[in-house]
């Protein structure tokens, strides 16, 4: 009983450690928002400083606040279309698994999630200069639907697997048909799956990078495209990148507190139920 | 509700004709606008850009019929087979690195350990955070003679004095597969954490009982049982490692020189530095291949082994 006693501090110890060893770097990269240049590069390290906050004053001054709303703009939008679109969908995947070419269709969706950004945004580039669908919500609204859409229906899918199959079937027997069965026995019992699988779209498209930078212009920027435009020729703007960075994680940490059985589910497409 | 038996439900499914035709088509109609989107922005794209590839095209214009003249040009570029062996350095040590710590820290996790309940979501964190972030809290930390790391550990014991690790053509991809490793093992752990408490208590009871020491225990009972979950996340971690792009471009950009070009890096300068469309294409074409085998790979082994798709 001893041994294990001390086993279990050991193990205790180790974990916190690590925990430590991640959370440090996030939180000494939030504290350059607070930090002037001098203590940011400041040898030996400075542990105590007291905050400034003339780099909020610049993000504001150069409109860095319509970023942030342009994020949620276009994450929110996304993700309401690929929920209205790929719901029917993940149902009928999990559901219908005899239906000619399942598989097929099925790999075919989860390609699109696994493609390259790179090989999509060559393409989009070209295409959407044609249809002047450069540097609008609608274009990056659609290229986030790529990996967006084949991600909540694979997810999704998973959850749907997990419903009991009598439910429907008595439903049916009182009379329901059935799409009505769908939407008035399945999508209540449904709605945490949809919930996390949803908010996980959000946070992808929230961190999306690469089709925002290339696609989005001049006018629709958001929080990751500027990251880059603080590294000027006049020098990098450290405080700056902090702010972006702590606002744009901060989503995430709140994610990770409410769905956080959801999140292995989520990164593995279903494979690893958490 | 009430329990109704299979047999009788069955029965009382209305008209047998119209419930055979509806079930044909039924799926197909829940499918299709998923489907038909997906044939819009991906298909398309992806054709279209197949098109290109066998065309002459530079600076947005597409021209000529090339036949295979941008495949050549692509592999005759010692560019490409650079970043082609960028990459698969990345992924070669990166994942095993990370599916190694990721099994060593499931079993710690899976020791009695207090506050476990509070640390698991902290354990998320890099893993959901923008993978442009992730490169920025490393580009500070990391940052020369200033950067908190570089400064408290890689400067006290000698290791690089005063420059970035990202500036060094020896280093630079070491640093990128360090923050790599930073970013996904938490993962791991995590995935193979649940894989472990997902699995069957018997086994183990009736080994403990039969008097097996706990490494037995990982090598014949865990690790077989774990095995087609190891499998599939080790393909996901490989096709996620394949295609990394943001934390490379903020950190090094495929410097210095090109040291630390990845396939996506390249693409990128490809299209977006050069303008050879058509070279970008045929390299997104080959790209594009080699995910398609990993895919479905991937995707067997989860339907056959794991039974959850």
């Amino acid at each position: 009983m001893h041994k294990s006693r001390a086993n279990s501090l050991i193990f205790t110890t180790l974990s916190i450690a690590y925990a430590a060893l991640i959370l440090f770097p996030v939180f000494w990269m939030w504290s350059y928002a607070f930090k002037s240049e001098s203590e940011m590069f400041a040898r030996p390290t400075v542990w105590l400083f007291t905050p400034t906050f003339e780099h909020f004053g610049y993000m504001i001054e150069n409109g860095y606040h319509h970023y942030l709303v342009n994020s949620l703009i276009v994450s929110g939008a996304s993700t309401a279309l690929v929920v209205l679109i790929g719901t029917p969908a993940a149902y009928a995947f999990a559901r219908y698994r005899d239906m000619k070419f399942r598989d097929d269709l099925f790999l075919f969706v989860l390609a699109t999630r696994m493609a390259p950004p790179v090989c999509l945004v060559i393409p989009y580039y070209l295409i959407y200069a044609k249809f002047d669908l450069l540097d609008t919500y609608l274009g990056l609204v659609i290229a986030y639907l790529t990996f967006n859409l084949s991600f909540y229906v694979w997810v999704l899918s998973s959850f749907c697997r997990d419903l009991p199959l009598e439910l429907e079937e008595a439903a049916r027997v009182e009379g329901y048909s059935r799409a009505q069965a769908f939407v008035k026995v399945l999508l209540p019992l449904l709605r945490p799956g949809i919930t996390a699988t949803a908010v996980l779209c959000f946070i992808f498209a929230w961190n999306e990078f690469m089709y925002a930078f290339l696609l989005g212009g001049q006018t629709v920027k958001t929080l990751p495209v500027g990251i880059p435009s603080l590294i000027t020729t006049q020098g990098v703007r450290w405080g700056e990148m902090a702010i972006i960075g702590m606002v744009g994680t901060l989503p995430v940490m709140v994610v990770v507190f409410f769905l956080q059985k959801h999140i292995v589910r989520g990164l593995t497409m279903g494979a690893v139920k958490g | 509700m009430t329990e109704i038996s299979a047999p009788s439900a069955a029965a009382a499914v209305p008209t047998d004709d119209g419930y055979h035709r509806e079930s044909r088509w039924y799926p197909y109609a829940l499918i299709a606008p998923t489907m038909l989107t997906l044939a819009v922005v991906a298909l398309v794209p992806f054709l279209y850009m197949g098109w290109i590839s066998l065309h002459e095209a530079r600076y947005g214009q597409v021209g000529a019929f090339a036949g295979l003249e941008n495949f050549r040009k692509l592999l005759s570029d010692a560019r490409f087979w650079n970043s082609m062996s960028v990459s698969a350095l990345f992924v070669v040590i990166a994942v095993p690195i990370e599916f190694m710590l990721g099994l060593i820290g499931a079993l710690v996790l899976s020791q009695k350990i207090r506050f476990r309940s509070v640390l698991i979501p902290f354990l998320f964190i890099p893993s959901m955070m923008a993978p442009i972030i992730v490169g920025l809290v490393w580009k500070t930390m990391l940052a020369g003679s200033w950067g908190f790391f570089s400064y408290n550990i890689l400067e006290r014991f000698g290791i690089l004095e005063g420059a970035s690790v990202f500036a060094s053509p020896d280093l630079a991809l070491y640093g990128l597969i360090f923050v790599d490793i930073w970013e996904w093992t938490p993962f791991m752990v995590l995935t193979f954490f649940a894989g472990m408490q997902a699995l069957p208590a018997n086994p183990f009871w009736a080994a403990q009982v039969d008097g097996a020491n706990p490494v037995q225990i990982f090598f014949r009972l865990t690790l077989p049982m774990l095995a087609p979950l190891l499998v599939v996340i080790g393909l996901i971690r490989t096709i996620d490692a394949f295609k990394v792009y943001d934390t490379i471009y903020i950190l090094t950009n495929g410097g210095p020189g090109i040291t630390t070009e990845s396939l996506s890096v390249l693409g990128y300068k490809y299209t977006f530095d050069f303008w050879e469309i058509g070279t970008a294409s045929a390299l997104a074409v080959v790209i594009w291949l080699v995910f398609f085998v990993f895919c479905n790979v991937f995707y067997q082994i989860a339907k056959r082994r794991l039974n959850v798709f």
